[in-house]
C-alpha cells in the first residue's frame, strides 16, 4: 500500500523532472528491536496532519508545500524515518487526517469530536501510556486546549507540529516528533493536562500560543512560560498548571457532538456593532469580544452587546493585547460581561461553547472562566 | 523515584498542615510581618526626579513604609522587624542568617499568616532563593523591592509593597515557596533574575515565566513549582553561625586559571564556574585535590547545563538552569551537608 503510493509519487515526480525532497540525515536503523523493547511505554502516535505531515518537491520550499500530486507523510513514514523511536517507546500509529484537498487549518468541529472520542477511548486503555497528536500549527493551540477540557485522563497527551515540512531544509519536524514521543513516554508528564512540545519547550495547552508565522520558536506561553523542556539529557518539568484540566475538568469524558455557535468580534477604533448583530442574527448564542486594551468595547459594540444580551446571548471579553488578564471590575459586572481572564479569544470561544452546553447563567460561566 | 515520592508527600503534608494552621477568624485580618533589609524601596533622595544616586536623603524606616500605605489596614494586620537598612550589595551571610531565623520564628507562630521582606534589587534574587531553601514553613514569603526610590515621581515601591502584603496574606500563595513580587508579577524565587539595570519590569524568569499575578480583582496563580523548597527542603540554618565560602569565576575567551587558584588559596570550599574556559580544567582538578567542589553554570542566563557523563566523570556538578549566583547559594547550603559531588548533583537536580 505504502510502496504503491511511493512508486506513484516517484513516477509523478519523475515525469515532472524532480524528485520528492529528502532532507532528513540518514540514520542506521536498529538491526533488531532493542533489548527490553516490550517493556517500553506504549505511545500512540495520532496524525491529524499538518506541516509535519507535508512534503515538497524541493527542500527549499518551506512555504508552498503539499498540494495535488505531492504525497503526504503517512504516519508509518515517520516511524520509518525515525528508527530511534524504537528505543524510547512502542509506537503505534493512528490516522485521523482530514481528507486530502481540505486545507490545513480548516478543520471542522466534527473532526474535533471524532478525535476527542478516540482520545477518551485510548486514555482508558490500560496498555496505552501516552499519546502524541500531530496537528497543523495554525490552530493547534486551540485544538489542544479543547482536548485539555474534554479528554478525561491522567496520561500525557502531547500535541506536536512543525514549522517546516518534513522535506524542508533544516526541518524541525523530526526532532519535534522525537521529543514529543519522549515526553509522552515520560512518567513525569502525567497529570499535567494536554501538553504541547515543539522547539524543545513543553508548554501547557491552555497557555501556549503561536506567536510567529514562520519562526521555529513560534510557540510560547505569552503570560506564563513553559512547564519544562525536552532536553538531550532528559525530559524535565519545573512547573505544573493550576487551572482545571483533563481528569479534573467537568467537561471531560464525554462527547459534545453539537455545541452552540460562538463567534469572535475584534476590537479596534470604530469597530461597528453591526458585526455582533449579524452574529446573533446568524444564531450565535455567545460572542467573544476581543477587546482593546484591558478589555473594552467601542460605543457601537457596547450597544450591540446590550441588544445581544437582551436575546440571551452570553458575552465574554478578552483582550487583543494577547498578554495580561481581562479583570473583573464592578463596571464589567454591572454590564453582565464575562471576564475572559488571559485566554486568547479562540480559546475563550471553545470554552464558552462548552460552558453553554451546561448553562447560560452569567455567574456560572464566569466561574468556569475563573477556573479553567 | 523514591525521593520524588517523598517530596510529593512532604508537599502534600505541608499543604494540609497549613490548612489546619490558619488561625484567624473571618473578622480578623491575616497577620503579615514586614522584615526590612533596605534597598531602593527604602531610599530617599533630595529631589523627586532623582532616579540614580538617590541615597542623599535619610533612609526610609519600616514604620514610614507602613504609614505611607494606610490601605494596608484593609488587607492585613501588618507589623515589622527591622533586619538592616542597607543596599543589597551590603547583604552578607550574617544578615542572611539573621533574616532566615527571624522569618522562621515569625512563621512558626500559629497566628502568623505570611511574611514580606524588603530588599535591594541587585542581589534580591539571591536572598529570595536562599530563603526558598531554608524557610521551614508553607506560609507565603514574598521578597519585594523597587526600582525607583521612595521619593521619586512614579515610584513603584508602594504598589509593589501593597501587592506583596496582599500575596503574603492570601491563601492561594501557600505552598508556592518564596516569591518575588515587583511590577504586579509573582515569580518563583528559584527562577527569577534581575534582567535590566533601571526598568521597573526588570525581574523576569527567563526560562519559565511568572507563576501568577497580583491584579486588582484578585491574586491569581497559574503555575506551581515542582522543585523542592521551604518546608520540603532538607536545609536548616537554625544553628549555623556561618556558611561555607563559595565564589564565582566568570568564563570568557582566554580566561586563565589565576582566579580559581587565588580563591582556593583564600579558602573557598566551592567554586561556581559561570561558563567554561580551557585553562579552567587543570585548575579545577587541582582545586578538587584540595577538597573544593566545582559547579558548572552558564553565563547565557537561560537554558540548562545538561547532566553529562563527561562532567560527572570529572566530578563537576552541573547547575541545571540555576544561574551562577543562585548556584552559589545552593552550593553553600549543600556544603553544610556534604562535599560529595554525586550527592550535591542530586541536590542541584532537586532544588
Amino acid at each position: 500500500m505504502r510502496a504503491a503510493r511511493w512508486i506513484g509519487a516517484a513516477l509523478l515526480a519523475f515525469a515532472a523532472g524532480v524528485a520528492v525532497a529528502q532532507e532528513i540525515p540518514r540514520s542506521v536503523p536498529p538491526e533488531a528491536a532493542p533489548t527490553g523493547a516490550a517493556k517500553l511505554p506504549h505511545v500512540v502516535l495520532m496524525s491529524m496532519g499538518g506541516t509535519i505531515a507535508s512534503r515538497a518537491t524541493d527542500r527549499l520550499n518551506i512555504t508552498n508545500y503539499g498540494g495535488p500530486g505531492v504525497p503526504r507523510v503517512d504516519p508509518q513514514d515517520w516511524i520509518h524515518d525515525l528508527p530511534e523511536l524504537a528505543y524510547i517507546a512502542r509506537v503505534t500509529t493512528e490516522d485521523f487526517r482530514a481528507p486530502p484537498g481540505r486545507a490545513a487549518g480548516s478543520e471542522i468541529y466534527d473532526d474535533l469530536v471524532v478525535v476527542a472520542r478516540r482520545l477518551n477511548e485510548l486514555a482508558r486503555e490500560p496498555d496505552v501510556d501516552g499519546i502524541v497528536v500531530t496537528h497543523g500549527t495554525n490552530i493547534m493551540a486551540e485544538v489542544a486546549f479543547y482536548m485539555n477540557l474534554v479528554v478525561k485522563t491522567h496520561k500525557p497527551i502531547v500535541f506536536v507540529g512543525s514549522q517546516r515540512p518534513w522535506t524542508g531544509l533544516s526541518g524541525d519536524g523530526p526532532l519535534n516528533l522525537y521529543n514529543a514521543v519522549r515526553v509522552a513516554a515520560s512518567k513525569d508528564a502525567w497529570n499535567k493536562g494536554v501538553l504541547h512540545c515543539m522547539n524543545q519547550n513543553i508548554n501547557a495547552a491552555r497557555d501556549v500560543m503561536k506567536t510567529s508565522a514562520y519562526r521555529m520558536q513560534t510557540f510560547k506561553g505569552v503570560d506564563v512560560g513553559p512547564l519544562g523542556f525536552a532536553d538531550p539529557d532528559r525530559v524535565v518539568f519545573y512547573r505544573e498548571p493550576l487551572r482545571r484540566h483533563t481528569f479534573n475538568s467537568e467537561f471531560a469524558g464525554r462527547a459534545y457532538p453539537q455545541v452552540p455557535d460562538v463567534e469572535v468580534a475584534y476590537g479596534y477604533q470604530e469597530a461597528p456593532g453591526y458585526l455582533i448583530d449579524a452574529m446573533v442574527a446568524h444564531g450565535a448564542q455567545g460572542v467573544v469580544i476581543d477587546g482593546i486594551g484591558a478589555g473594552s468595547a467601542t460605543a457601537s459594540q457596547t450597544e450591540a452587546i446590550k441588544r445581544a444580551q437582551a436575546k440571551g446571548v452570553v458575552v465574554v471579553m478578552t483582550t487583543r493585547t494577547r498578554s495580561g488578564r481581562v479583570q473583573m471590575t464592578p463596571r464589567r459586572a454591572e454590564s453582565h460581561i464575562v471576564a475572559g481572564d488571559n485566554l486568547q479569544p479562540e480559546k475563550a470561544r471553545l470554552l464558552l461553547q462548552l460552558a453553554l452546553t451546561k448553562t447560560h447563567d452569567i455567574k456560572e460561566v464566569q466561574r468556569i472562566f475563573d477556573e479553567y | 523515584m523514591k525521593i520524588r515520592f517523598a517530596v510529593c508527600m512532604a508537599l502534600l503534608l505541608q499543604g494540609l498542615a497549613f490548612a489546619g494552621e490558619r488561625a484567624w477568624a473571618a473578622d480578623a485580618l491575616p497577620k503579615v510581618r514586614l522584615f526590612t533589609t533596605g534597598g531602593t524601596i527604602q531610599s530617599r533622595a533630595s529631589n523627586r526626579d532623582k532616579l540614580m544616586e538617590y541615597n542623599d536623603g535619610p533612609r526610609v524606616t519600616p514604620s514610614e513604609l507602613i504609614a505611607d500605605l494606610p490601605e494596608l489596614a484593609a488587607v492585613a494586620d501588618v507589623s515589622y522587624t527591622e533586619i538592616s537598612n542597607v543596599g543589597s550589595g551590603n547583604i552578607d551571610t550574617d544578615k542572611l542568617l539573621a533574616l532566615a531565623r527571624s522569618v522562621n520564628a515569625w512563621l512558626a507562630q500559629p497566628d502568623a499568616a505570611g511574611a514580606v521582606v524588603t530588599h535591594g534589587t541587585a542581589t534580591l534574587e539571591e536572598t529570595a532563593y536562599f530563603l526558598n531553601l531554608v524557610i521551614r514553613s508553607a506560609k507565603p514569603v514574598v521578597v519585594v523591592g523597587a526600582m525607583h526610590p521612595f521619593s521619586a515621581i512614579s515610584r513603584d515601591g508602594p504598589m509593589n509593597l501593597y501587592n506583596s502584603v496582599r500575596v503574603a496574606a492570601s491563601r492561594e500563595a501557600a505552598g508556592q515557596g518564596v516569591m518575588v513580587l515587583l511590577n504586579d508579577e509573582i515569580d518563583a524565587a528559584r527562577d527569577v533574575t534581575k534582567n535590566n539595570t533601571y526598568r521597573v519590569d526588570t525581574f523576569v524568569s527567563r526560562d519559565l515565566g511568572p507563576i501568577g499575578f497580583a491584579d486588582s480583582d484578585r491574586i491569581v496563580f497559574y503555575r506551581r513549582s515542582l522543585k523542592r523548597h521551604t518546608s520540603a527542603s532538607e536545609f536548616d540554618v537554625g544553628n549555623l553561625k556561618a556558611l561555607p565560602k563559595v565564589d564565582i569565576v566568570y568564563g570568557y575567551q582566554e580566561a586563565d586559571r589565576a582566579a580559581i587558584d587565588a580563591l582556593i588559596a583564600a579558602g573557598a570550599r566551592g567554586i561556581v564556574l559561570d561558563d567554561g574556559a580551557t585553562a579552567f580544567r587543570d585548575a579545577v582538578r587541582d582545586g578538587q585535590a584540595k577538597g573544593a567542589v566545582f559547579v558548572q553554570s552558564d553565563r547565557k542566563g537561560s537554558g540548562r547545563v545538561l547532566l553529562s557523563q563527561a562532567a560527572a566523570a570529572r566530578g563537576v556538578v552541573t547547575a541545571d538552569n540555576l544561574n551562577a549566583q543562585k548556584s552559589r547559594v545552593l552550593l553553600r547550603l549543600a556544603l553544610t551537608k556534604t562535599s560529595d559531588p554525586k550527592e550535591i548533583q542530586r541536590m542541584f537536580n532537586e532544588y
